[in-house]
Formats: structure tokens, sequence, C-alpha cells
């Protein structure tokens, strides 16, 4: 049940570790953190950190050791491993470093993908698909595959199929990690317009002070615990 | 440096040992087949030459004469009137103890001169059974003077758990007569002894009724050819002197097609498990294409390279066809109990239990598997170590590579197809040609698959997409962007199911036609005969003399031999009513019945003429009692009998020709209103009396033979069955491997879908659509390369290797069948993939790559 005046993303108490032969490696500590509707939320860290795992943790993929997650107001560590799927499937969009787009499906159905498994109607999906497309500049490369499109076009594929489904909660890991500096301001521009514009929620893992840079609030984790960082 | 990069090399295997496993067991199912036909086949023909070996012995050559045999008086003349000391006198025959068939050897213990080297154990031995008189040299004496002692080996006396001194009976000639075993025998050498009676000539003549006659007179001669010209000038007109190997090498020649069709088969299988290899091989080559390009970069020379995938794929080559071996020795057991059935029920007796792995069998079951892992790891290893190998081996680039390439391939594929067409028309009766375009055909057709599976996934698509949405649409264009991998397996399956239906199809035309014929062919209501060896002519008479039989055919089946081969003559008096049970196929029977029944003329089979290449008109020659003689042909007739190839006389012409009025069985014609059990009945009272020396007849129906020909006709075919069922087995592998290796190389993709909201149960559905799919596939294209197998198979490999024109038949269930077939295998093929993919991790999207 959703509930008003709730945050999009509340964390608290969590944990998670990791066994690696006989070693037990205890990735998070017990993590606490709130962040509101609308809120973008950059999180920090160095490589090995605990970034991944905390996304994960967020989006449904993973499950915690202990601790709570509530997303767009459900508990989403009460959920059965499907349930939490058809969770995330509705309520999170992803964009990966890696664009991670399917590469046998062409521009228009790696977003048509997203939509019709959230079963939107096919008139809504053409309507969506469109407006997206549009949006990021890419109406015209439709019909194209993903292995002709440059890394940029590849990531504005991303962040639209990442928000075409209208998700509460938008997950974003190193999105300009594979692109140019040039690419990466152009590809941030949008990601910040759209997600702005829309109202979502966001929490991007990220190395680059220029991501970091636009968001509200700037977290790191660090030994496992979240600090909160004050934007320079 | 080198044996670090290797290490290196070798490690990625280790870390994923099912793919190290589905090589290893591809190519040890492909060996083990290979090496399992290969020692049957020559398993048998080993125990058969051995047993040849025991009854020939050292005999260079050996002198034969008409149907009835050579008569005694000629042996003493050799040896009393020309001095020839090294010929011994020989009956052979067949008894039955207990219903086993064993071969009966007379022979004269004081002709034989150590031509045969038998060790009559128990007349030296001191731990001697008692014979009643009180020694071992009793027992010797009851061997040349006591009719019915007879000797044989340890082994086939305990078989029928006889000691010496027993006293048993043996049915010869469908006659009881009393026998006792006086010695147990051993052979000189490998010389197998199984399944043979050897007794003292005067007891084979008596049980066999060959009095006066031999069956042959064993000759040990010199090279030398003035001593063979001066034995072969002794020699009267009727008799003639062979080349005692060639004589058992004629016999083995009879079932040399069937053994080649056998290794054709394990060939298929070996294919199908070459498609696989080169997919495990060339899958696991790319896979570390990273690898590769990081040891390029640090030094190591594209030659380093090449060689050092190639030792690896020398190595898991070696260690596989070691594990074929096993396998197949294994595997050779089972089949050599099937392929010797086979060779009895069609050729010739062969007892074999044991299988004899030659040297020659494993080294050729290595040289398949290593040359197989070699071959299909060569290509990808080139490729991979090529100047800019992270580029030229990049997924999407590889793909793109084989979808371009695809059209080019089947312009190969259907050149291929064409050479193919032009050996089968242009290598006249070349068994091994007419194989070899089979093997054209199915490389051919294989190469034509990847477009097929282009174009067929791209008409699916739409449909996929309205069925199944997106995943739908997904699952068909993986296969198409996958086509690296999916095709090999589909061309796996193909080929495999196109066998089956290849097979099935011929099989199955072959069956229909062999009922028909059966159906035309045994025109007399009942047939009767003794188990082995001649009717008596009174017997015969009384047959013909029994109330409710209206008339009576004769029927005699000989062996001609002259140095150029063996030619089965059948001799047949005819009934009035039975000549439409012969089917001429080239002339007007009217005219030639008539002639046949009195004129020099023969009819010869369709298989005889299509191997030997004679017709209407053209004369052959058959040695006879009268020496060499000319015959016509005046027709050629239909007949798919076991030993098809035959020339067919009529009694009188054959009775002008040769001195033998034997007749082996009889067909009745009854009356219209006479009741055939009752006749049966009659036919059995014949020799009910308390004469031991009558002959007991058997007496079948035409019904029961027909049944019972097609009975074996079936048991002929279970081995083929077995062959097929294993090249499914292999094209089952080979579609796991190369899901197995799609799921791998699409893990990042599969996790991002699982990211995206689809659930474990809509992944694995999409694996198993996507299996699914490739089995239709495979079943679709099946089709038609299993009915150009079939009909390859039955108008060139049987008419090739038998002679055999068959009508061609496609039953629709036979091809109904393959597809679900094909898509049954490929879908439990797919299970584990699609559950393994089911369980793809979504947090491996986030991975950098």
């Amino acid at each position: 049940m959703e509930r008003s005046n709730f945050p999009a993303i509340r964390v608290s108490g969590l944990f998670r570790h990791y066994q690696e032969g006989d070693r037990q490696h205890q990735v998070l500590r017990g993590i606490d953190l709130d962040i509101q509707q609308g809120e973008t939320v950059a999180l920090r860290g160095r490589s090995g950190s605990g970034k991944s795992t905390l996304l994960n943790l967020i989006s449904g993929i993973d499950a915690p050791d202990d601790g709570q997650v509530v997303v767009a107001g459900q508990d989403i560590t009460e959920l059965s491993e499907n349930d939490r799927t058809i969770f995330r499937r509705s309520h999170i969009g992803f964009i990966y470093q890696a664009f991670n787009l399917i590469p046998t499906l062409d521009v228009s159905d790696n977003l048509r993908l997203v939509l019709e498994l959230n079963r939107v109607s096919k008139e809504e999906t053409a309507q969506r698909i469109e407006q997206l497309l549009g949006a990021v500049g890419l109406l015209e490369r439709a019909g194209s595959y993903p292995d002709i499109l440059s890394g940029g076009e590849q990531q504005r594929v991303a962040i639209a199929r990442a928000l075409c489904h209208r998700p509460k909660v938008l997950i974003a890991d190193e999105p300009t990690g594979n692109l140019d500096d040039k690419t990466a301001g152009r590809v941030l521009d949008l990601l910040e317009n759209l997600v702005r514009e829309n109202g979502h929620t966001m929490l991007v893992a990220t190395h680059s002070v220029a991501v970091a840079s636009r968001c509200d609030r700037i977290i790191e984790l660090h030994d496992g615990k979240l600090e909160e960082v004050r934007k320079a | 440096m080198r044996l670090v990069a290797f290490k290196a090399s070798v490690a990625y295997l280790w870390r994923h040992p099912w793919q190290l496993i589905l090589a290893l067991v591809g190519i040890a199912v492909g060996v083990a087949v290979i090496v399992a036909v290969d020692l049957a086949n020559s398993s048998a023909k080993k125990a058969f030459l051995l047993s040849m070996d025991a009854v020939t012995g050292d005999a260079t050559h050996q002198v034969i004469g008409g149907p009835q045999g050579v008569p005694e008086s000629i042996y003493a003349e050799l040896r009393v009137n020309h001095g020839f000391d090294d010929i011994a006198p020989v009956v052979e025959g067949r008894v039955f103890l207990k219903d086993a068939s064993l071969t009966l050897l007379g022979i004269d213990l004081f002709a034989e001169n150590e031509m045969r080297d038998y060790q009559f154990d128990s007349f030296t031995s001191e731990a001697l059974p008692d014979d009643g008189n009180g020694n071992a040299e009793g027992l010797f004496l009851d061997f040349l003077i006591e009719p019915g002692s007879v000797a044989m080996s340890a082994d086939t006396a305990a078989g029928f758990g006889l000691a010496v001194g027993d006293v048993f009976e043996v049915d010869a000639g469908g006659r009881k007569v009393p026998a006792r075993l006086v010695a147990t025998i051993a052979g000189a050498g490998d010389a197998s002894l199984e399944q043979l009676v050897v007794c003292d000539i005067a007891t084979a003549q008596e049980w066999l009724e060959r009095s006066g006659w031999l069956s042959r007179i064993d000759v040990k001669l010199a090279d030398a050819e003035g001593q063979i010209a001066a034995f072969e000038a002794a020699l009267p007109d009727r008799t003639r002197l062979l080349r005692a190997a060639s004589r058992t090498q004629a016999t083995v020649d009879m079932s040399k097609a069937f053994m080649t069709n056998l290794t054709a088969m394990s060939l298929l299988a070996l294919l199908v498990g070459v498609f696989l290899i080169f997919n495990s091989v060339n899958f696991s080559v790319l896979q570390r294409r990273n690898l590769i390009g990081v040891l390029r970069a640090i030094g190591l020379t594209r030659k380093q390279l090449v060689m050092m995938l190639l030792a690896e794929a020398f190595l898991i080559g070696l260690i596989a066809s070691v594990l074929g071996l096993l396998l197949g020795i294994v595997l050779g057991e089972s089949l050599l109990d099937l392929v010797s059935r086979t060779i009895n029920d069609l050729y010739f007796r062969v007892t074999v239990t044991q299988v004899q792995v030659s040297p020659f069998s494993v080294v050729k079951g290595l040289l398949a598997g290593i040359g197989a892992a070699l071959l299909a790891a060569a290509i990808p290893a080139w490729e991979a170590t090529s100047f800019q190998p992270r580029l030229a081996l990049s997924r999407s680039v590889l793909e793109q590579r084989v979808q371009r390439s695809s059209p080019l391939a089947s312009m190969a594929g259907i050149a291929l197809m064409i050479v193919a067409v032009m050996l089968i028309q242009f290598s006249g009766t070349s068994l091994t040609a007419g194989l070899a375009a089979v093997l054209l055909l199915i490389l051919g057709f294989g190469l034509v698959i990847p477009l097929f599976v282009r174009f067929a996934t791209r008409m699916m698509i739409t449909f996929a997409g309205r069925l199944g949405g997106v995943p739908g649409r997904m699952a068909i264009a993986g296969i198409s962007a996958g086509l690296s991998r999916t095709a090999v397996a589909v061309v796996a399956l193909t080929v495999a199911v196109s066998a089956t239906i290849g097979v099935s199809v011929m099989v199955d035309s072959f069956r229909g036609s062999v009922n028909n014929w059966l159906q035309q062919t045994l025109q007399a209501e009942l047939y009767a005969g003794v188990q082995s060896g001649s009717m008596s002519s009174q017997l015969v008479e009384d047959v013909g003399r029994l109330e409710g039989v209206d008339a009576v055919s004769t029927s005699r089946r000989i062996w001609l031999e002259a140095d150029s081969g063996r030619t089965q003559l059948r001799v047949i008096r005819m009934a009035p009513g039975s000549y439409a049970g012969t089917e001429i196929l080239d002339a007007d029977p009217t005219q030639v019945w008539p002639k046949w029944e009195t004129e020099d003329v023969v009819l010869v089979s369709e298989p005889y003429a299509f191997q030997n290449q004679v017709g209407r008109g053209d004369l052959i020659v058959l040695p006879t009692d009268l020496g060499s003689r000319e015959f016509l042909i005046a027709a050629t007739f239909q007949s798919y009998d076991v030993n098809a190839s035959a020339v067919l006389m009529s009694r009188q012409v054959f009775s002008r020709f040769f001195e033998d009025e034997a007749v082996d069985s009889v067909g009745l014609y009854l009356d219209e209103d006479s009741d055939a059990e009752q006749v049966a009945e009659a036919v059995r009272g014949l020799n009910a009396s308390d004469d031991e020396s009558a002959q007991a007849l058997r007496v079948i129906s035409n019904l029961n033979i027909r049944e019972l020909s097609l009975k074996i006709f079936d048991r002929t075919f279970v081995i083929t069955d077995v062959l097929y069922w294993l090249a499914l087995g292999v094209a089952f592998i080979g579609i796991l491997s190369a899901m197995l290796a799609l799921q791998l190389e699409r893990a990042r993709e599969l996790a991002t879908l699982r990211a995206l909201g689809m659930t474990t149960r809509q992944v694995s559905g999409m694996i198993l659509t996507q299996t699914g799919v490739v089995g239709l596939l495979s079943g679709l294209a099946a089709i038609p390369m299993g009915i150009v197998m079939a009909v390859v198979l039955i108008k060139v490999i049987n008419r090739r290797a038998f002679g055999w024109q068959i009508e061609m038949s496609i039953g629709p269930e036979i091809l109904g069948v393959a597809i679900v077939f094909a898509v049954v295998a490929a879908l439990l093929a797919g299970i584990y993939p699609a559950y393994r993919a089911g369980r793809s991790q979504p947090a491996l999207a986030m991975r950098e790559e």
C-alpha cells in the first residue's frame, strides 16, 4: 500500500555480506537511507565499496541479510523473488554503464518489451514510444538495431527504455562511464531534464563529479556505511 | 612462457566443466559408434574366417564337383594312380543338436597328414573316463570304426552339457541318429572350433546320405605353377580345382554390402558428432577471444597461439577418443549380437561370442576422434588469432559474418549437391561412390541450412510477435541472431532426423515391396522340407500322392562355384498354376515360360542382372557336370530373397546338365475343397512310422512363411534403428551444447531481461520456445533432406549393394513423427539451458564487462 508523504525509498538497518571461500566479506553494515519523491541522489564510493550491492538491494534484484527496503511504500524485503521481479518491472527503471540493450530487438522493441511486460495497451505503447524516442532525439532510429548505434545513442535508448513505463524510481549505475566527456554531457542534460520534468526519484551510482554535481544530494559508501557528503 | 599461456588457456575449460564434458561426450560417442560397428563387423568376419580356418586347415586348394559333390573314386584315383599325397577327403554338412545348428566335418584321420592339425586331447589324457573297454586307445579306435563316434571342442561339448563317453541324438537330414562323444579336440593357433562336430568320413557319409560322395577334396599345393597345372590335368571333367582362400572370401563377400552399409551408418553418427565437436571446440576458442587478444598483445605469435589451441584440441580429442574406444568396445558387444544374428539370418553361419579388438579398429577410432577435434579447432583457432582478434571476433561482427556468408555457403552447398548427383550418375555400380554421394548430399544440405534458418525465422517473427509478444519475437530473433551457434545445432539435428526419415522410408518401402513379393511368390498353400539336406525322391512322390494335393512343385538350391565366384542356382519344377509366382520384369511371360521349360535358357533375378551387368538376350557361363556351358538369359525376374542374386533353371533343363535328383523342398497346391491343416497333418504323418531312418518333414503354410520372413526382415533392421538412435543422441547433445553456449554468451542479456522484470518462468519459457523452434526448423528441414536420402538409399545404395528395385512409398506418419521427434528432442535438450537461463542473476547486468 502506497502512502503519501512517505519517502520514495526508505532503507533501514541494511546488512549484506558475501562469502569468499572460507572468508565472510561484510559489504553493507547497517545502512539507513531515505530518498524523497522527486529527489535525485548520487551514490559515491570506491570500487568494491558496495555501491552495486546497495543498488541491487534497493531494486529488489538481491535480498539483504537483515534490514528493510521500502520502495514506493512497499517493503520489498517481504516479497518473494517472483513478486520482487513483478514489483521491479513496474516501479523501477534501470540505466546501466554498458547500456545493456537487447541486441536482437530494434530500438522501438527494446522499449516495447518493457511496456508489454507491464501490460500497457498497444495504442498507449505506440504513443509512449514515439514520445520518448522523440524526447531522446532518436525517433528516426526506431527501427535500428543496437549494434549500429553509437555509445551515446545506445545510452539515450537505454534512458528512454528506463522511463517508458513511468517508474517511481530510477536506478542508474555509472550512466556515463562508457561515454566520452562531450557525449556524457549531452546524455546527462537529457537525463536530468527528463527526470525533473516527470518528477522521477533517481539514485545514481557514480565516480563522476559531473554527474554527482547535478544531483540534489550526494552520499558516499565507506566501510559498509553511508555518509552524507556536502555539495561543493 | 608458452607453458604458462597454455595453462591460462586450459584453465578456462576447467572453469566451464559442462562445456568440456559435452565436447568430450560428443567426440567419445562419435568415436564409440565407429569403433563399435567396426569391431562388430570385423569380429563377425574374423570369427567366420577362424571357423573356416578350422574346417579348411592348411589346404591351399579344394577340389569340388557338381551339386552332389565329388565322387569318392576320384579321391582314390588321385592318391593311388597319380600319387598325390597331400590330399584329404572331406564330407561337410549341417546337423542339429538340441535345435542348434552345427557344422559336421567328416575327415579321414589317416589321410589328414596335418591338414587340419586337431589335437584330440582325450585320446592322450590319462585321466580319461573308461570307455568300457578299458583305455583311451579304445576311444581312438571307436572314432575310426564305430559309426556315430564324434569329437568336438571342450567348449562346444560343455555348451550342450556333454562329456566324453556320453551318447546323444543328432538330427541329420531330418533323421534322428545316435552319436557318441569320444574325444574333445583343440585347434591349432586361433582356429575356432565352435559349433563344429568332427567325425570319421564314413559316419558323415552315412548321416548325410552321401555314400560314395565327398563334399570336396582338400589339397595342399606349393605355389609353383607347374604343380597346380599337373594337378588340374589329373582331374576329371566334372571336377574343378579352386583356391581355398577365394572360396572363403566368396562367402565373406556375400555380407560385404551389409557390412559396408553398417560402416556408412556409423560414419553418419560421426558426421553428426563432427558438427557437435565443431560447435564445442569453436565455442571454447571464441569464448577466450579476450584472453587470446591479451596473449597476442604481450607477444605470443599467431603460430604459437594456433599451435597452443590445436594442442589443446588434440588433448581433448585424445582423451575423448580413448573414452570413446572403451565405450565402443562395450557397445560393440551389443552390436555384435545384432550383426552376427543378421549374418546368420541372411548370409552364413557364424558363432561369435566375443568382440575381437583389432589394433586397426583402435587406430581408426583414435584417428577419427582426434582428426575431427583438430579439424573443428583449426578454423576458429586461425580466426581467433588473426591480427585484430578482439574486433574480428566480437559477437556481433562474428554473427554478421555468418549472416553475410550464409548465401555463399548455400551456393557451395548446392554445388556439393550437384557434385553428389553427378557422382551418382557417373559412378556405375560402385557402392562406395554411392555412399560418398550420400555424404556429399548431407554436407551440401547442411551448408544451405543457415540461410534456411535466416529466412524461416524472418517469416516466423511476425507470427511469433502476435502470439507471444516481444518475448516471443525475441525467442525467434535469437535463433537468427545467434546463427553461428544455432545453425550448427539445427544442422546436427536435421542430419540425424533426416537419417531417421530416410532410413524409415527405405525400410518401410522395402518391407512393403517384400510383403507384396511374398504374397505373389508363395503360390502354394503349404511348403514341406527337411531341416537340412534334401528330401528322398520317394518322399517327394509320397507327398504328391496325398489326398487333397492337386499338384506339387519342387525346389532345389545349389551353389555353383568357379574361380570367378559363386552363383546360386535355383532349380524349380513348376506346378501348373505356379508360374504366376515369379514376376517376369522384362519380357512376355507367355513366351518366356515355354522356352524356359525346354530350351537351354535361364532366368536371372534382378539383383543378379544388376550385379553382373547382364540382361535379357545375354549369355552366361555356368559350370555344369558336363563342363562349363553357356545359357541364354530369357528374362529377369523380381526377387527379394535373402540371397536374391540367383539364376533360375527348370528341372528339365537342369537334369540335362547335372546328375542331381535331390529336392530341398516341395510346394503343395491343394484341391479347392481340401483343408490345408488336414493335408499338413497327413504330410507330417508320412514318416510317423517307427523307422528311425525316416526323414522328418517340416510343413509350413504360406502365411507362416510370410510372417517368418517379415520377422527376419524386421530383425535385420534392428541394428539400423540402434545406429540412428545413436546419431540422434549425438544431435541431442549438440543442441544441449549449443543452447548452453548461447546462454553463456547471452548471460548479460538474460540478466538484463531479468532486471527489467521478466520472471524466471518467462525467461525459461523464452529459451524453451527457442529450442522448440530450433527443433521445428530441424524437423522441417529434415523432411526434404530425408526424402532425398530415402530416394538415394532406395534407388542408389540398395540397388548397388543388393541389386533390389524397391517401390518407394512415403508414409505421412513417418514425416509427422519426424517433426514431433525433432521438436521433442530439442525441447528435452532445452530443459536444462532454460532452467539455467531462468536462474540468471539480474545483478550480472550491473557488472561492467
